[in-house]
């Protein structure tokens, strides 16, 4: 059983436990079968281990097929720790409000401002307040459904990008590299949460998996 | 041989009489391709739960000669992608064989 062991070693590298579970449940059984037939057409126990071995092709190739429709150990975490900050905005109402206060104080800032006479200031917080926005927005709006979602998140990354935009100006490329750094971290959530939508049925996304 | 892009619809194709286990379906292919067709093992079962996240085929667990078992059964879409498949290798293979010309 050593090279089955170490076949599906390598061949659930980075799952997550329960997809890492599945996949040495049946290949297990796959193996086990192939070895049955091997025995039964004459082969010895070790020939038939090989025989049923060699059948399964290269682990890592098929670890890479895996970890494209199995959830890897990278995004059940993000789902999990999704889960518990939902629960805890949720379970808080004062704290959703407050999150949503946040971007209207911003926009009430900046008309503040702009009536005290401090256009640039005002202008900034303003797009500041706009770029927020969409995040917080998001506790309040009825998303529930894959279509609204995706009209959800387009108009929050149209949003942003338009805030960065305005708020930098002609700069923008001086300052790409201050971008880059903060909206990478943005980015890769959001490809990860593509990469879980494309995993997981619709009935198992959780709200989170919406936005 | 190893058609790439092919195994789903072969997968399909092995379900549409009756639902079965990984290794059954590995092995249907392998025979009604009379060992022309020879893929890896190990690759089937992504390509199941691939399948099975766009909803083209159903599992259930289920016993068989004592052991527990994961099978496979095609659904309603599975049938009517594997029909659409159907269609576009006949037309590809139609073309093919007008340019190479029939041996």
């Amino acid at each position: 059983m050593n090279g089955l062991d170490d076949w599906l070693r390598q061949a659930a590298q980075h799952l997550a436990k329960d997809s890492a579970a599945l996949v040495r449940g049946e290949i297990q059984e796959h193996y086990e079968s192939a070895r049955e037939a091997a025995m039964a057409d004459g082969s010895s126990a070790e020939e038939a281990g090989n025989i049923a071995l060699n059948s399964l092709g290269d682990a890592k190739t098929a670890n890479c097929q895996y970890r494209r429709v199995l959830l890897t150990s990278v995004e059940a975490r993000m789902l999990r720790e999704g889960k518990l900050e939902a629960r805890a905005v949720c379970s808080r109402p004062w704290l959703r409000w407050l999150l949503v206060a946040a971007p209207v104080a911003l926009i009430e800032a900046a008309s503040v401002f702009y009536f005290r006479g401090n256009a640039g200031l005002s202008r900034d917080l303003l797009l500041a307040g706009m770029g927020m926005s969409p995040w917080f927005a998001a506790l309040l709006l009825p998303i529930n459904t894959p279509l609204r979602g995706r009209i959800f998140r387009y108009t929050k990354w149209v949003l942003m990008t338009a805030a960065v935009v305005l708020l930098f100006g002609p700069d923008a490329l001086k300052w790409s590299w201050l971008l880059i750094s903060c909206l990478w971290p943005l980015a890769w959530t959001e490809w990860t949460r593509a990469s879980i939508r494309r995993k997981l049925p619709v009935s198992a996304w959780p709200r989170h998996l919406y936005l | 041989m190893n058609f790439k892009g092919t195994l789903p619809t072969l997968i399909l194709e092995a379900l549409v009489q009756e639902p079965g286990h990984g290794y059954r379906i590995a092995q249907k292919i392998k025979e009604r391709s009379q060992g022309v067709l020879d893929f890896k093992e190990g690759t089937l079962y992504p390509a199941l739960h691939k399948l099975e996240n766009e909803g083209m085929v159903e599992s259930y667990e289920s016993v068989e000669n004592g052991r527990a078992r994961r099978y496979y059964r095609i659904t309603r879409s599975g049938r009517g992608m594997l029909a659409k498949d159907r269609a576009e290798w006949r037309q590809l293979s139609r073309a093919v064989t007008s340019i190479l010309g029939e041996a």
